[in-house]
């Protein structure tokens, strides 16, 4: 068995935390950051106008509405935190990361897959609340939703390896955390 | 090795929302709240649920779209469509999208027994581990 084989989670065909695997979604976070930071760069007024080719003023609509100031920070700088998040746990780890760090697999998965749902509602609340549109909004809502399928196939191979073990009576807690002793006996 | 992109059905019903988003406009019923409205929230989120299910690993999220089309069948009479285009568009889009949520097209991969092993004993994953020998 090749070294690389040994990466392949048991009863997997393909291993699901290589980095032809994750790059792919760390570049399109990459993407989601830089459309929502120019967002959030508008709604902190320090770019005067945004760019919008479709929908006449449906972004500066959009994006000073009242939902957009719900909290404290602009919500596209939250968004943009959020893509941050995801390319540097898209990044952090090896090939073996399923099993030896689960926890930075179960962080990305449980950024992207909340971050994609609230993309989701904003797409919806626009026309519905606002009559409106914004095009690098629904741009980025396309990249977070883009995300999700690709970055769940890791966080399953992850859940596997602990419920492993779980069931040789081993703690979840020090899997969860990556622990040497834990993960050299289970595979 | 690789992913599987191999999902028409999905593929499809991710149009199939996105038509339904921007049908109102299309179809000029912008007007009509109710019809518009309706479109515009279940749209966007029959294409992001198919979108999800187009990998294979979450291929299950397609199911998701079932209700909704069911939905769509039941809106026009449930909120009061008065405009026959809508209730064709509603009703043709449901019964697609209802028949599309179906299909689960080809697995070519296997995934430790997928999400359902991560609560039941004796899953592929546990029988291969116990197989493989430890390095």
């Amino acid at each position: 068995m090749s070294d690389l084989d040994t990466a392949i989670p048991p009863g997997w065909s393909y291993n699901p935390a290589t980095w032809t695997q994750r790059l792919p979604i760390v570049g399109l976070a990459i993407l989601g950051l830089a459309a929502a930071t120019y967002l959030g760069l508008f709604q902190l007024k320090l770019i005067p106008t945004v760019w919008e080719p479709f929908f006449g003023n449906g972004s500066q609509k959009i994006l000073t509405s009242g939902v957009s100031k719900i909290l404290p920070i602009p919500d596209a700088l939250l968004g943009a935190f959020g893509y941050l998040v995801d390319a540097v746990a898209g990044l952090i780890g090896g090939i073996r990361r399923w099993r030896t760090m689960p926890w930075i697999v179960i962080l990305f998965g449980i950024m992207i897959g909340p971050l994609g749902m609230i993309s989701i509602l904003l797409v919806v609340l626009q026309p519905v609340l606002y009559d409106a549109w914004c095009t690098l909004c629904l741009f980025s809502a396309v990249i977070s939703v883009l995300m999700i399928g690709p970055a769940m196939d890791e966080m399953l191979a992850s859940l596997q390896y602990m419920k492993r073990v779980k069931d040789a009576n081993g703690s979840l807690w020090k899997a969860f955390w990556g622990y040497k002793e834990v993960y050299e006996k289970a595979i | 090795m690789k992913r599987q992109f191999n999902m028409w059905a999905q593929i499809i019903n991710a149009i199939l929302g996105i038509w339904l988003t921007v049908s109102p406009a299309i179809l000029g019923l912008s007007d009509d709240k109710t019809i518009s409205n309706n479109a515009h929230i279940v749209g966007p989120v029959i294409a992001s649920f198919a979108v999800i299910a187009i990998w294979e690993a979450t291929r299950v999220v397609r199911l998701y779209n079932v209700p909704l089309a069911l939905w769509l069948l039941l809106a026009p009479w449930v909120l009061g469509y008065d405009q026959t285009t809508a209730i064709i568009n509603d009703m043709v889009t449901g019964v697609a999208v209802l028949g599309l949520s179906m299909v689960k097209g080809k697995i070519e991969g296997t995934y430790g027994g997928g999400w359902s092993a991560i609560w039941h004993r004796n899953s592929l994953h546990t029988t291969e581990a116990r197989r493989q020998p430890r390095v």
